[in-house]
């Protein structure tokens, strides 16, 4: 047990940031990616260490509770997507030039809030092979798909980014 | 926007990170509050890698401080069982000038004893000495050539004797001991009897014989050494 103990938490310390911006893009709120991405990790810390219930692809198997999670949310409060302009992220930003800081906070919440206009592959190809540098034969596995078929659909979610972008 | 400038400016949200005290609160949580997060070690001896240095470093203290210890005290039998492993890797021929070599330890540690009026330690101390002398007693007895450091530590052995028996007001007996010595000496002087001596040499071997016969074994050794130098 203890063993196992130590092998999630390496899994945990891996995954938490990615998979806790990846529930936050859908949510768009602090607290609701934090209980999300905690009860993600909590069911499969209950799968992992079931001796019964075997986990061929940790990373295959968090996205995967993590969508459902996702969208048990807004089927069960009701919830719309909302994006909230008045939304302040927690992005942290080295730059001191103000006027750069407020720009570049500008630009980044431009793109999160198109992102999270997009519908759902899209957002989860752009999320997986640009955000968390999956390569393309992975995301392919992600979205049960082809490789060739994924990269049509990444050229095309990367399009529909765009327009999202050109229309705020 | 390009859509090089695009895939850049994605790759910046990377910046979105969650809050690093609730990644660590959720870890403890969710891995039933279990320290996971290796904490650096405050007394680095606990670690079992470290265990066998730590018990190492215990026995090697135990033994400087049993070194000091006196008959009676807990940490003597140590100092004991550490005196007896030396003496197993000694050569029969060395043995006798270890043994008395220990008993003349033991004769300090008994001086020491006496000095600091232990009265507790003093039956244990008399005893150790005794014992230790009859030891030294057997191996005087093996000696076939007597050599300078047997008989400084005989020398040695008389005159801390003395001074002991001075400090308790009382004489210590060592019969064996003196009877052992009396027969060395006597071996010697025998031995000398049939080799053929120079004037000087006959002359110092007449004055062993005086010693011999009034007692002072140590002085007549002294003078059989003496003679078989020139």
């Amino acid at each position: 047990m203890a063993n196992l103990r130590k092998i999630f938490s390496k899994i945990y310390d891996r995954y938490i940031g990615k998979i806790y911006r990846f529930i936050f893009f859908k949510v768009n709120s602090q607290e609701i990616a934090e209980d999300l991405t905690s009860e993600t990790f909590l069911r499969t810390w209950e799968s992992f260490k079931n001796e019964n219930q075997e986990i061929e692809n940790i990373q295959a198997f968090l996205y995967q509770t993590a969508r459902n999670l996702v969208i048990d949310y807004y089927r069960e409060k009701g919830k719309v997507q909302l994006i909230s302009a008045d939304y302040h992220s927690p992005i942290i930003d080295p730059r001191q030039n103000l006027e750069e800081k407020a720009m570049l906070r500008s630009d980044l919440n431009t793109i999160r809030m198109a992102l999270a206009e997009l519908k759902e592959d899209y957002q989860n190809i752009i999320i997986w092979h640009y955000l968390d540098d999956l390569p393309i034969s992975e995301v392919a596995k992600l979205l049960g798909r082809t490789e060739e078929a994924t990269r049509v659909l990444l050229h095309r979610a990367l399009n529909a980014l765009k327009n999202e972008i050109e229309k705020a | 926007m390009t859509e090089k400038e695009l895939i850049g400016k994605i790759r910046e949200l990377r910046q979105i990170r969650p809050r690093k005290d609730w990644v660590l609160l959720t870890k403890t949580q969710i891995l039933g509050g279990v320290e996971v997060r290796p904490q650096p070690f405050l007394f680095p001896f606990f670690r079992p890698a470290y265990a066998g240095l730590f018990v190492v470093l215990i026995l090697i203290g135990l033994f400087e401080f049993s070194q000091s210890a006196l008959p009676g005290e807990p940490l003597y039998l140590l100092k004991r069982v550490v005196e007896r492993s030396q003496a197993v890797f000694v050569s029969e021929s060395e043995k006798p000038k270890l043994n008395l070599e220990l008993a003349n330890r033991r004769l300090d540690e008994l001086n020491q004893v006496a000095q600091n009026n232990e009265v507790k330690k003093l039956a244990p101390a008399i005893n150790e000495f005794q014992a230790n002398a009859a030891i030294a007693a057997k191996n005087l007895a093996k000696v076939k050539k007597v050599d300078k450091e047997i008989v400084a530590q005989i020398k040695k052995l008389e005159e801390n004797k003395e001074k002991v028996e001075k400090v308790l007001a009382t004489k210590i007996e060592m019969e064996e001991y003196d009877n052992d010595l009396a027969k060395l000496v006597e071996n010697q002087i025998k031995d000398l009897e049939t080799r053929t001596l120079s004037e000087d040499q006959q002359k110092l071997l007449e004055e062993a014989k005086a010693d011999f016969e009034a007692g002072n074994y140590s002085d007549a050794l002294i003078k059989i050494l003496d003679l078989s130098q020139k």
